[in-house]
């Protein structure tokens, strides 16, 4: 009986704690999407290739996140009956979105404009039991390209 | 003028690229956790109760065909040890049962053995074989011989229904169940949530196979006797015995029912059948109280282990 309280306790720490949490990030997250709209990050490979090259540097933005207890409990019985572990989405979205805020910070911190090449690797650090996963990192890295101002080789563009 | 290469606006036109906001809700739900959870653990309790449920029925079902011989070659394997100072008790038991066990009509085959055991624990039970085990602190409180006739009628009524192998049956399969979750499901807390359900359902069956044992019982005790008496006080002194340790738990958390409940129906059948409730009350032999005195002067460490 008392495994079946400290279990229910745990289960609303979890979820009062964890739901706070979640709500506010994602607050977060839509504010600072805006405020980087201006800097677009881009999956293609190049810059096209008729201009000469700029200057580039590699950025990265990762976050680790933790599930909490309520969260795992939902994915648990989802283990059971199958379905979209909706509790883990949500989780992986803030993960993905705050990774790539974090380049895209550390990309205008190089006087970045945009950032080409953009990947995102996901990896599970797993707390030594097997079947437990403690927390996932999710890291976003790609090309940060860098316009010098007064280029030395003007190029003319063709007005579209 | 000299063009601002990999400025946004000149790549956005020369890549004719665009970056709208993206609408929320496209790469993760926006349904309330608290409705998944509920929907969720109600519909797992519900299934994995139901599963209990039914596999019970089917091993109690089962369990009824697996005849009395086999029991008996179960028991067999295991050796029991004689102890010579409790003879004279355990043979007085046996003879009282002997007497309830003719009028209950067991079926052929079947037989019945009592045990002593020097123990203060104020219980008895059947197990498999057809035997019965009656503690030392039983006997010390029983006053008359109507009430130890209650309590050992009760105990043969089980073996008759077969309810020791059912038991195990029921056990078994229970047991194999939660162990296949616990496989499946790789999480203790979701596992022992779901094994404390199994026990749930696993208790109703047993109160349920109290109340069949309490009636044959009673049945036995007014053919013998010629009325009930004993059969009340049985309860009255488990009540008192559970008032004096204080514990008081809730009838669906044990595995008989409340005594007030026992008493109550006792009545009920009583007077549905017209039973005295009370009568001439047969006193215990007057060598009684010796014969539980020579059993437990010699402490043995291993009296009665061995038995099922």
């Amino acid at each position: 009986m008392s495994d079946l309280i400290i279990f229910l306790v745990l289960l609303g720490l979890g979820y009062g704690f964890g739901r706070y949490a979640e709500q506010r990030h994602f607050r977060s997250i839509i504010a600072r999407e805006k405020e980087f709209r201006n800097l677009p990050v881009i999956a293609a490979r190049f810059p096209p290739a008729k201009l000469p090259p700029p200057r580039t540097r590699l950025v990265s933005g990762s976050v680790v996140v933790s599930v909490d207890y309520f969260k795992r409990f939902l994915a648990r019985l989802r283990n059971l009956i199958g379905g979209r572990v909706k509790s883990y989405e949500s989780l992986l979205d803030r993960a993905r979105r705050e990774a790539i805020l974090r380049m895209k910070e550390e990309a205008r911190g190089l006087g970045a404009e945009m950032v080409f090449n953009i990947k995102l690797e996901t990896a599970s650090i797993s707390k030594g039991r097997k079947r437990k996963i403690g927390a996932i990192e999710v890291l976003a890295y790609g090309t940060a390209i860098i316009p010098s101002a007064g280029n030395g080789a003007a190029v003319e563009l063709q007005q579209s | 003028m000299v063009p601002q290469l990999f400025h946004l606006p000149v790549m956005e036109r020369l890549l004719n690229y665009s970056n709208p906001e993206i609408p929320e809700g496209i790469n993760y739900s926006k349904e309330h956790p608290l409705k998944e959870f509920f929907l969720l653990v109600v519909g797992v309790l519900l299934f994995f109760l139901s599963l209990v449920l039914i596999l019970g029925v089917l091993a109690e079902f089962l369990a009824s065909y697996v005849p009395f011989s086999a029991e008996l070659k179960i028991v067999a394997l295991q050796k029991s040890d004689e102890q010579p100072e409790a003879q004279a008790i355990e043979n007085y038991l046996q003879t009282l049962a002997g007497r309830l066990a003719a009028v209950q009509g067991l079926p052929e085959g079947m037989t019945v053995k009592v045990h002593y055991v020097d123990s203060d624990s104020i219980n008895a039970f059947a197990t498999l074989g057809g035997q019965i085990v009656v503690f030392r602190g039983l006997l010390d409180i029983v006053p008359d011989e109507n009430t130890l006739a209650m309590v050992i009628a009760h105990e043969i009524a089980h073996i008759k229904l077969r309810h020791p192998i059912k038991g195990l049956g029921r056990a078994v399969v229970i047991g194999t169940a939660i162990a296949m979750f616990n496989g499946g499901a790789g999480n203790d807390i979701v596992t022992d949530v779901l094994g404390e359900a199994g026990l749930l359902t696993a208790l109703k069956f047993s109160r349920d196979q109290e109340r069949a044992a309490d009636a044959i019982a009673l049945q036995a005790l007014a053919r013998v006797y010629g009325h009930i008496g004993g059969a009340g006080e049985v309860f009255r002194l488990l009540q008192q015995q559970h008032e004096k340790t204080g514990l008081i738990t809730p009838e669906f958390f044990n595995t008989h029912p409340l005594t007030e409940n026992r008493i109550e129906e006792i009545n009920v059948m009583a007077n549905n059948n017209n039973w005295p409730t009370m009568g001439f009350m047969v006193d215990l032999p007057p060598a009684f109280s010796q014969w539980l005195h020579q059993a437990r002067e010699v402490e043995d460490g291993s009296g009665g282990q061995g038995l099922l």
